[in-house]
């Protein structure tokens, strides 16, 4: 079941790949194409991400919960059971922003094999993407893939660290322009907010700099995007990104 | 709180599992090199070269790079006049070893061959095997350039006599008709370079990438078969080709020469007989198992292997004399030595099985304890 999940994304790529007339540093154009389709797909999931997270935030917010949460501050067990009232006539889903999270993870391990898959290093790989092509793309002159991108070479870890800094960068822009503001001094949830700010970044510059460029290359893309599509429905906090001094509470 | 620690726990995981999708050299990662002379088979599987006696199948030595970590095996390895054997890795330092079998040393109760040189000048995997010509050594490497080497310079760090640049991934061993070497190329390329001043004589491109080698036909035409599902055949003077047989799939292996007749697979597990005299398919079966590896010649019929696990004795009539089911999966061209042949297998217990001519196992490496 996972080899056709992975067999459909290196076809696609590959169509991509072959739409574009496979030119020089055209792998890369169709992993961004892809990456956009990608996101396309996963608007709608996306955008119940946003939702259920404006909607978590909104709670920590709100004056009648932060009173449930002095109130029964030394019972857990009462409160969970507040929470999860509160949840019910708020109509929050509390899964609403982990859901779609999920659902990233399976995508980028995918088109990490996918990738590697298509820029095969070895013999017995091309012999197993020959079987893993559709018969109704006819693809085999466009075999080997061109890997150069730009100074990268896609099927393998970017040498000069760049990209790994752009990922890192864009990532640490997303994850602040996605932070809603609190007026909750304890709010756990935004205190740990701002930890992710710094350690996603951190982690997905790490990917980028271990693993194929290719991936790197659908990371940032996916994170402008991401930043785009926050953007567009007027959910980036612009604010967050200026010094602690300077913003509005 | 929760979904923030959950969220870290995924990208862990995900690290976990890219992690894991493209680890370490692990035995089945690609096939193995294979060549056999005198009374020793030579092995390249993985990150180990074996040296195996082939009387009984033990273990004569192995070479392993301690200061390659990464350094992995998969082009036949090739025998000088000398008895060195040559083989490259892919991985790390993209190192070309000539391995010296009469200067073993024991550590450990493991035996290991001196190496007399290292070239290490080379950007890209060896997936190809040199070729010898005279005292000068043909490599093809994967970064596109052919390394000339000479074999008798007494370099113990050898610097190439000259880069021929050509381009594409080059995979595939060189074959020459003594005044030229062909090589072909993964970027649909046929060169030709001529064995005297190493200067490029001609370039041509298919319309499919050539994993395998070039053969000379008795006609004196080149063969060539590529993943453009076509046989050509090339003017070795000129370049000028042609297709000369449409093939039902991706030609990977090297066509074998016999007279007039040409052998060779495809990956749907084809099998051609091809007449250079008349320029017409001869027959074609389909034994069972995709074609990767060459046939070979014994005797009056031919040796083939299958994707399958098998190896066919199929007479020049196509009648299929026996087939003997090895176990695992063989992409790697045999050998013959010693009235034996040898196979190479991945995904079983044993990295290589030695069968009498009427395919009956007589033993396996390493031996079963």
């Amino acid at each position: 079941m996972w080899d056709y999940f992975v067999s459909l994304f290196t076809n696609v790529l590959l169509w991509i790949y072959n739409l574009l007339g496979n030119g020089p540093h055209m792998f890369g154009v169709a992993i961004i194409l892809f990456t956009i389709l990608i996101r396309i797909v996963t608007w709608p999931l996306n955008a119940q991400q946003m939702k259920g997270a404006k909607a978590m935030q909104d709670l920590q917010n709100d004056v009648e919960w932060q009173k449930v949460q002095k109130k029964y501050a030394k019972d857990r067990e009462k409160l969970a059971q507040e929470q999860m009232r509160v949840y019910r006539e708020k109509g929050i889903n509390p899964f609403g922003s982990c859901l779609p999270m999920l659902v990233q993870f399976p995508i980028m391990i995918a088109l990490y094999q996918s990738i590697t898959h298509a820029l095969t290093s070895t013999p017995l790989d091309l012999l197993k993407l020959s079987r893993s092509i559709y018969p109704f793309l006819n693809v085999s002159d466009l075999i080997p893939l061109n890997s150069n991108f730009l100074w990268m070479n896609l099927g393998q870890p970017e040498p000069y660290y760049i990209l790994a800094i752009v990922v890192a960068a864009t990532t640490y822009l997303q994850s602040k322009l996605t932070l809603p503001p609190s007026t909750n001094p304890n709010d756990q949830s935004a205190a740990m907010g701002q930890s992710m700010a710094i350690t996603m970044p951190l982690m997905m510059g790490w990917l980028a700099l271990t693993f194929p460029s290719g991936l790197a290359v659908y990371f940032v893309t996916s994170n402008i995007l991401g930043i785009v599509q926050y953007a567009a429905q007027g959910k980036a906090n612009w604010s967050n990104l200026l010094p602690k001094s300077m913003q509005k509470n | 709180m929760r979904k923030k620690l959950l969220l870290i726990t995924l990208v862990l995981l995900g690290a976990v599992l890219l992690s894991a999708c493209g680890g370490g050299p692990i035995r089945g990662t690609t096939w193995s090199g294979l060549a056999a002379s005198g009374e020793t088979a030579y092995l390249a599987d993985v990150s180990m070269v074996y040296g195996i006696n082939l009387n009984d199948g033990s273990e004569a030595w192995q070479f392993l790079d301690k200061d390659d970590g990464k350094a992995q095996f998969y082009a036949n390895p090739v025998i000088t006049p000398d008895g060195l054997v040559i083989v490259g890795s892919t991985g790390g330092t993209h190192t070309l070893y000539a391995l010296d079998p009469n200067d073993v040393t024991t550590e450990n109760d493991i035996k290991s061959p001196a190496t007399e040189w290292t070239f290490k000048g080379a950007k890209g995997p060896w997936a190809a095997s040199p070729l010898i010509v005279g005292n000068l050594l043909y490599a093809p490497n994967a970064d596109g350039n052919l390394y000339i080497l000479n074999l008798n310079d007494g370099q113990s760090q050898k610097q190439a006599v000259k880069v021929v640049e050509l381009g594409g991934r080059l995979w595939a061993q060189p074959v020459t008709d003594g005044q030229r070497v062909f090589i072909t190329s993964l970027d649909h390329s046929v060169y030709a370079v001529d064995i005297e001043t190493y200067e490029l004589v001609w370039h041509k491109d298919l319309d499919g990438a050539i994993p395998g080698s070039p053969a000379i036909g008795s006609d004196g035409m080149l063969y060539v078969g590529s993943l453009a599902k076509q046989l050509e055949r090339f003017d070795p003077e000129t370049g000028e080709h042609s297709p000369v047989l449409d093939t039902k799939n991706w030609v990977w292996s090297t066509p074998v020469v016999d007279g007039d007749m040409l052998y060779f697979g495809d990956v749907d597990g084809n099998f051609y007989s091809f007449n250079t005299a008349t320029s017409s398919l001869n027959w074609s079966i389909q034994p069972g198992g995709a074609i990767t590896a060459s046939a070979i010649l014994q005797n009056d019929h031919l040796l083939l292997v299958t994707e399958s696990g098998s190896v066919y004795a199929i007479g020049k009539d196509s009648k299929i004399l026996w087939p003997e089911e090895v176990g695992g999966k063989i992409y790697t061209t045999p050998a013959v030595a010693n009235d034996l042949i040898l196979v190479a297998s991945l995904e079983t217990e044993f990295y290589l099985a030695a069968l009498d001519s009427n395919g009956r196992q007589v033993w396996t490496f390493p031996q079963k304890k």
